[in-house]
């Protein structure tokens, strides 16, 4: 069986302990850098499936490592950070990141969130073309002929509703920041229509969730964004 | 034609003079009626009466307009030879002497009673006045209310323009109100030298207003500008006398604001050292105690090598729970510390209720399982300006209290409505119900509903919410809900929402 290649990079070696137990038991194979030297030596010669960033590290800042790691790679990405530095998380997001944990995490969480991103890329890998049906829930959605159902019956959603849809379906359940989709959907120089952004976003899941309070797919990343969460295959 | 009556009319001189005429025609009247009855010389006094009358009441023009109308009808009418202006007896031109004389002295001594009447109004009014003046400043309690005095009631009693200026931080002074001021430097000046300047004294007498120090018995707080419709009527020693009785009480109203002012601010320094003491008390208990079970089980694993697998996920699971509890703790003191130190600038966005319900909702997650949630949230509700992390945190912290403080099968929903001002978020359950006493209570820090409970948390959440919600000009209370449990309201102002249109079908 195929053991996914992870690298950890974080400074603080207890975080690095328990990540690295949990994610062996879930069969896959660690190596470990604590510096940012260490993480981009590492990243060029194992070629790892998914990296696991602190944000803090001693010799650099997480951000520049990662726009660095996307100039040649597109390997996802998985950032740590401290609950209250939102602003860090967006910059992170937006310099390529494609998700990230907030610490204190649970180890269920981490295991779901690499899982998540390691579905997501051999999808990618696999399909060469980004496939028009989508699937999440009892929700069927055509992004070729605009056709939305839930639970077999038409749904009628607003042009706008719609390329927000098509927007965190492109995302394949990684986290989009609010600049990423407005700038998806309305087009650059819109970036005070932030309120636009929630207001559609209620819209959709008022049609598309069964609870619209307890959101299963459309998912409200807080200060930072949105993700589409439960796509199938 | 009748304009032009009415001109004469309000003319003061014409018309006193046609009211004398009109009195002498009707004691003529009289005294032809009287004649009949009385000899001339008794009728005289009737004569003499009109002419004192019209004397007081109309003064000195009118008195000897009336002693001429009334001595020619006298003599025309009784004195022989009769109907003829023709006087026989000499003893009459004494009466003619006496009634001028009569008339200039009544004359005189009315314009004196009317002058006294008129200052005794005058001084009234301004009495008045200035107890308006005093008796809305002694109410006032802030600065605006005061330039709002200074312009509405002190203003109209002297014709003018009135602007408060009051010195900044760095002794420069700024007009409270808004508005163009133009003679900033006069004004300066004034507040500077505590002296008077501006037109009618010594000092930049060129301006157009007048500066008037503001001066209290421990300093100078301020300058007032005066600017008449008419600068002469300032002039006078009295307005002068009255402009610098209201500029003390203005100054003393200032001094006294200032000085509450001081005393508010100590107290609140007072209360968070207070508050300081009974957090550092309360936390070094909260905090140990899940320290120290985390130390001892840890421990316990470390040295036991004996241990059964079900004894080791037990106390694995321990160490968890103890520690996401002293996580809870610590997010708390670390936002309550941000919200409650200097400058906490909120994040402000316009947000979704329902979004950052959905959040914590997610977050309390495995808490949830097995418990009744009910959520409750209209599809038109407004989107509300909020600090989206410190508003989920009180979300958070009253969702956490429901699930401690109820039983497993209690119901609790969370929710919000709006009216055309307020939106109202509500967080409520069936359980137990609030203790009995005042709610206020609760949102006091290290304040719990039960004392001693083995619940753990030092009662900082609703002290938490109720500083964040404050911050965000909302309120925050609790109520029994309608039979059973507990209802805790939040309202927050509903404000402009930013402008939205619905872009497509």
């Amino acid at each position: 069986m195929h053991k996914p290649r992870i690298l950890i990079v974080e400074d603080e070696a207890h975080i690095r302990r328990f990540v690295k137990i949990a994610l062996e038991k879930a069969g896959m194979t660690i190596s470990e850098a604590d510096s940012v030297e260490a993480a981009l030596i590492d990243s060029a010669c194992r070629d790892p499936e998914l990296i696991i960033v602190d944000l803090g590290l001693p010799d650099g800042d997480g951000k520049s490592f990662i726009r660095e790691l996307r100039s040649w790679s597109e390997v996802p990405i998985v950032v740590l950070s401290a609950r209250e530095h939102e602003k860090e998380k967006v910059e992170a997001l937006d310099a390529g990141a494609d998700d990230y944990l907030t610490k204190p995490f649970g180890v269920p969480e981490l295991l779901a969130r690499v899982r998540a991103q390691l579905r997501r890329i051999a999808r990618i890998n696999r399909a060469q073309s980004p496939a028009s049906q989508i699937r999440f829930g009892d929700v069927r959605a055509d992004l070729n002929s605009f056709e939305v159902t839930k639970g077999g019956a038409p749904v009628h959603l607003t042009r706008t509703e719609f390329r927000l849809l098509a927007a965190l379906a492109k995302g394949e359940g990684k986290v989009l920041t609010h600049r990423q989709l407005l700038e998806d959907v309305w087009g650059t120089g819109f970036p005070d229509r932030l309120h636009y952004l929630r207001i559609y976003m209620a819209n959709l899941r008022q049609k598309l969730e069964a609870d619209p309070a307890r959101p299963k797919h459309l998912i409200t990343e807080l200060q930072v964004g949105y993700r589409l969460l439960g796509l199938e295959d | 034609m009748i304009r032009f009556f009415d001109t004469l009319w309000k003319t003061p001189l014409i018309r006193s003079l046609t009211l004398t005429t009109i009195a002498c025609a009707f004691t003529t009247l009289l005294a032809i009626y009287l004649f009949r009855i009385f000899d001339a010389p008794n009728l005289v006094a009737l004569f003499m009466l009109t002419v004192v009358m019209s004397s007081l009441r109309w003064g000195r023009v009118a008195a000897l307009w009336s002693a001429l109308l009334n001595v020619v009808s006298f003599d025309f009418l009784f004195i022989p030879p009769r109907l003829s202006f023709a006087v026989t007896d000499t003893q009459y031109l004494f009466t003619f002497i006496l009634f001028v004389l009569v008339a200039l002295i009544a004359s005189d001594l009315g314009n004196r009673l009317r002058r006294d009447a008129e200052i005794a109004r005058a001084g009234e009014r301004r009495e008045t006045a200035v107890a308006r003046v005093a008796h809305d400043l002694s109410g006032a309690s802030e600065i605006k209310q005061i330039a709002t005095i200074c312009s509405e009631t002190f203003a109209p009693l002297f014709d003018a323009k009135v602007i408060l200026l009051l010195p900044d931080e760095a002794e420069r002074l700024r007009p409270v109100a808004h508005g163009e001021f133009h003679d900033l430097h006069v004004a300066q000046w004034a507040y500077d030298h505590v002296l008077r300047a501006g037109f009618g004294t010594e000092t930049l007498s060129a301006a157009g207003v007048l500066c008037l120090p503001l001066k209290a018995p421990l300093r100078c707080r301020g300058v007032l500008a005066i600017n008449p419709r008419n600068q002469a009527a300032l002039n006078n020693a009295d307005e002068r006398r009255l402009l610098d009785a209201c500029c003390a009480s203005i100054a003393l109203a200032l001094e006294r604001i200032h000085f509450v002012d001081v005393f508010q601010k100590t107290l609140v320094r007072m209360e968070g050292e207070r508050l300081r003491n009974s957090l550092l008390a309360a936390i070094s208990h909260d905090l140990r105690t899940p320290l120290t079970v985390i130390h001892g089980l840890a421990e316990t694993l470390e040295t036991t090598t004996d241990l059964l697998t079900t004894d080791k996920t037990e106390i694995a699971a321990a160490i968890r729970n103890e520690a996401e509890e002293l996580q809870g703790l610590v997010t708390n003191l670390l936002d309550l510390a941000r919200i409650q130190g200097d400058g906490v600038k909120l994040d402000k966005q316009w947000h979704s209720v329902e979004e950052i319900a959905g959040i914590t909702l997610a977050r309390l997650g495995p808490a949830l399982e097995r418990r009744q949630i009910k959520t409750s949230f209209p599809h038109n509700l407004p989107l509300v300006e909020v600090d989206a992390y410190l508003f989920e945190r009180v979300l958070f912290n009253l969702l956490d209290n429901a699930l401690k403080y109820t039983a497993k099968d209690a119901n609790i929903s969370i929710g919000a409505e709006a009216d055309d001002h307020w939106v109202c978020c509500f967080v409520e359950d069936n359980g137990e119900g609030l203790p009995p006493g005042d709610t206020e209570r609760l949102f006091e820090p290290f304040t719990r509903g039960k004392k001693e409970s083995t619940i753990s948390g030092v009662g900082l959440g609703l002290a938490l919410c109720r500083n964040i919600i404050a911050a965000h000009g909302g309120t925050i209370r609790a109520a029994p809900n309608r039979r059973t449990g507990a209802r805790f309201e939040i309202y927050l102002p509903r404000g402009s929402a930013p402008k939205f249109e619905m872009e497509d079908a």
